[in-house]
């Protein structure tokens, strides 16, 4: 085999890791749930109004991209999952940290206040 | 430490600086971009091209390496997260692009490292590697950077 498939040889294994290592999820923190309780609400608030009222609209009361969360009834868990995961054009982890956690809790507070 | 802790403390270290792990992502990406258009100018006036910029050199070799191995450094938190974090996900046609694209850049990328190292390769080897990395890292930020900008936000 000549040195010219040498590149081909070593960009086709370093695909192979990659993609190993995106399959197999080595660091992702579902292993490790968040806790439902561990959020400030009104902090929350304020990472929302940053950075999910682009799609949710104000307090979640829709009219982006987004659903309408103000009185969807969620629960933490649900809303932790999919901050996480993402939904459909939601990308996963677009909070993370105790952002999450304030945001899940905010979320919540709208969601179960009625709308 | 336990697995699961290696995501929540890259998590804290990145934002330290920026509000979340995503938009660290979306403005490392958008400057390692930006230093590969520093790459692909600085290439086109090493093979000659570009004309009306300074005399090709030491100075434009110089410049061309090191923008090279900072655009690597930056897309290493990248992948890191994207990778390792996210994984290889297909919801929805952009996310599948960006995933697919982000699984072979580092495969490309190696690739074009090997041909730099190897002489006795063809002369058009090597701005052809260039090229398709530099396209796919422009491909990797349009359905990523510009999406967030466009459809989040533009911010810290």
């Amino acid at each position: 085999m000549g040195r010219g498939w040498r590149p081909i040889l070593v960009g086709a294994l370093v695909v192979a890791i990659t993609f190993a290592l995106a399959e197999t999820h080595v660091f992702s923190p579902s292993a490790a749930p968040l806790p439902a309780t561990a959020g400030d609400a009104a902090r929350g608030a304020t990472v929302f109004a940053g950075t999910c009222s682009g799609c949710h609209g104000t307090a979640g009361k829709g009219g982006g991209v987004g659903p309408r969360l103000a009185g969807a009834g969620l629960d933490a868990a649900t809303v932790a999952a999919t901050v996480e995961q993402g939904r459909g054009v939601m990308p996963a982890g677009l909070v993370s940290g105790q952002d999450e956690a304030d945001v899940v809790a905010y979320v919540v507070s709208v969601s179960n206040s009625g709308g | 430490m336990p697995i699961g802790d290696v995501a929540g403390r890259y998590s804290d270290l990145v934002t330290t600086v920026f509000s979340s792990t995503i938009v660290a992502k979306v403005w490392l990406a958008t400057a390692a971009l930006v230093l590969v258009a520093v790459q692909l100018v600085t290439a086109a006036r090493i093979y000659g091209r570009l004309r009306f910029l300074p005399e090709r050199g030491a100075v434009v070799a110089r410049v061309h390496r090191w923008s090279g191995r900072a655009a690597f450094v930056l897309t290493l938190p990248v992948f890191f997260h994207c990778v390792t974090i996210l994984g290889f996900r297909t919801p929805d046609a952009r996310v599948a692009v960006h995933a697919t694209v982000g699984t072979f850049f580092y495969g490309v990328f190696a690739a074009k490292v090997v041909i730099v190292r190897d002489r006795s390769l063809p002369g058009w080897a090597l701005p052809t590697a260039g090229i398709t990395l530099a396209t796919m890292l422009l491909l990797l930020w349009l359905t990523s950077s510009l999406w967030y900008f466009t459809n989040v936000r533009v911010g810290f």
